[in-house]
């Protein structure tokens, strides 16, 4: 029975060969129909490569680490450094993004509970060191809601990404600008599932905006805002370039290479958090 | 983007205003580090030149990086207005410097100019030109009253230590029998 049902099924995938990758491989099976089909042959077992293990593992610093560009002793940034160190020993602190959906629960003694959970977009990272910050942005009852939390404040008791991902810009201050649509998110949202090993996705989406005035001239190339679609008239947009400055990016002395900075504060982090 | 009490009070902004803006800053220091890849030594004023200097400097950086280098030519296209002088950059400047890490100019003050208004001037170079040095190390002279003077305290020692060591040895070996 099991036999004449491969047969058949083998049969349909020879006559269109366009749908055989959608099932299995049956190449074999077909070989063995056109000479004597004796016994039953078990499809072959599908071997599951985990292609994550041959990966390399994301290195991941988070931003706060890298100090300013200031002169400033270093050895302030090194004991901040130990502190924000000793304190993600104790709150699981994980990799997000500007664009991620976080939930974040504080301690909040006026609540029922002591605590109190918020759901939001992260629109902006700020600070370096200690002071690191981040904002949330969520639409509550029709009522934009923003909230500013210091990241190593003692307060927080849990940080949760809900969707790791990226926009286009690092900054989507612009969102209070933009239709609530899009800086609406579900409180009771459920984390979507994400590999440690994957690339972070980028969201492509452009956001309309609300008819202007903005508290920002968003359209200015001085923040060079991808993530709108701007409905603007071509006179306005050609108005807005008129404080371009393409001579800034030949400015050699305002570049920040950090990346040896960087690879020494991830060595120095990630010993210390390994212990 | 230097180390000093100016650049300590003025909250970041670490670079002189020269010309007319921002802008004008730029293209009068491009024309500087055009001139300076030309002749490889120039004379402007000193304030221009300590500030085209680094300009100067990472552009060589860049230049390292070699000519298939996207982003290292855009910056030489930029920095040279002259554009034969982009072979020269890469093909001349760079192999110069490839054993270096840094420190490829030399700014020197020179006199106040001295029929104007008495500007502050200095001459900017590139190390390695084929000019001629514009400091000369004179070799240490012996004839010198300070060295003269130097060696006759340095023999008046040498004498007074071959007189004084049998005597500081006899004592220590009569020290050492006592003991």
């Amino acid at each position: 029975m099991a036999a004449a049902c491969w047969r058949a099924l083998a049969r349909a995938s020879a006559a269109r060969p366009g749908a055989r990758c959608r099932c299995f491989s049956s190449s074999g099976l077909l070989r063995a129909n056109s000479g004597e089909p004796t016994k039953f042959q078990p499809p072959p077992k599908p071997v599951i490569v985990d292609k994550h293990k041959e990966v390399v593992e994301r290195r991941f610093l988070s931003p706060e680490f890298i100090p300013p560009r200031d002169r400033t002793d270093p050895l302030k940034f090194y004991i901040e450094r130990t502190d924000m160190i000793r304190r993600r020993k104790v709150l699981d602190v994980p990799e997000f993004y500007v664009g991620s959906i976080l939930s974040v629960t504080t301690a909040d003694p006026y609540a029922s509970d002591k605590t109190s959970r918020f759901v939001g977009i992260c629109i902006q990272r700020g600070g370096k060191g200690l002071g690191a910050t981040f904002v949330l942005r969520n639409i509550i009852e029709g009522q934009g809601v923003e909230f500013c939390y210091e990241l190593y404040n003692p307060r927080i008791q849990e940080i949760k990404v809900l969707k790791l991902e990226k926009r286009l810009d690092d900054n989507l201050m612009y969102l209070r600008d933009a239709l609530p649509v899009y800086s609406t998110f579900d409180v009771n949202m459920k984390p979507v599932p994400h590999s440690a090993n994957d690339e972070i996705p980028v969201n492509q989406l452009k956001v309309k905006m609300k008819p202007k005035p903005w508290t920002k001239r968003w359209e200015r190339p001085k923040f060079n805002i991808q993530g709108i679609s701007f409905e603007l008239s071509e006179e306005m947009m050609k108005e807005a370039q008129k404080w371009s400055q393409p001579w800034i990016q030949f400015d050699m002395l305002r570049e920040y290479d950090t990346s040896k900075l960087e690879k020494e504060i991830w060595k120095e982090v990630n010993e210390e958090l390994k212990k | 983007m230097r180390l000093s009490l100016a650049a300590a009070i003025s909250h970041g902004r670490v670079h002189r205003r020269l010309g007319l803006g921002p802008r004008s800053r730029l293209d009068m220091l491009r024309n500087l580090v055009t001139a300076l890849v030309r002749h490889e030594r120039i004379e402007t004023y000193w304030s221009r030149a300590d500030e085209m200097r680094f300009y100067a400097e990472r552009l060589i950086d860049y230049a390292k990086r070699g000519d298939t280098d996207e982003k290292a030519m855009r910056m030489a296209d930029f920095w040279l207005t002259e554009k034969d002088l982009i072979h020269k950059l890469f093909k001349l400047l760079a192999p110069r410097f490839q054993s270096h890490s840094g420190n490829y100019t030399r700014l020197l003050q020179i006199p106040n100019r001295e029929n104007l208004d008495r500007a502050k001037m200095a001459v900017i170079e590139y190390k390695g030109n084929p000019f001629p040095p514009l400091i000369v190390l004179h070799r240490a002279n012996e004839k010198t009253l300070l060295n003269q003077l130097l060696k006759g305290y340095r023999e008046d020692i040498l004498k007074t230590r071959a007189t004084q060591v049998p005597e500081g040895a006899a004592a220590s070996l009569h020290s050492g029998t006592a003991v």
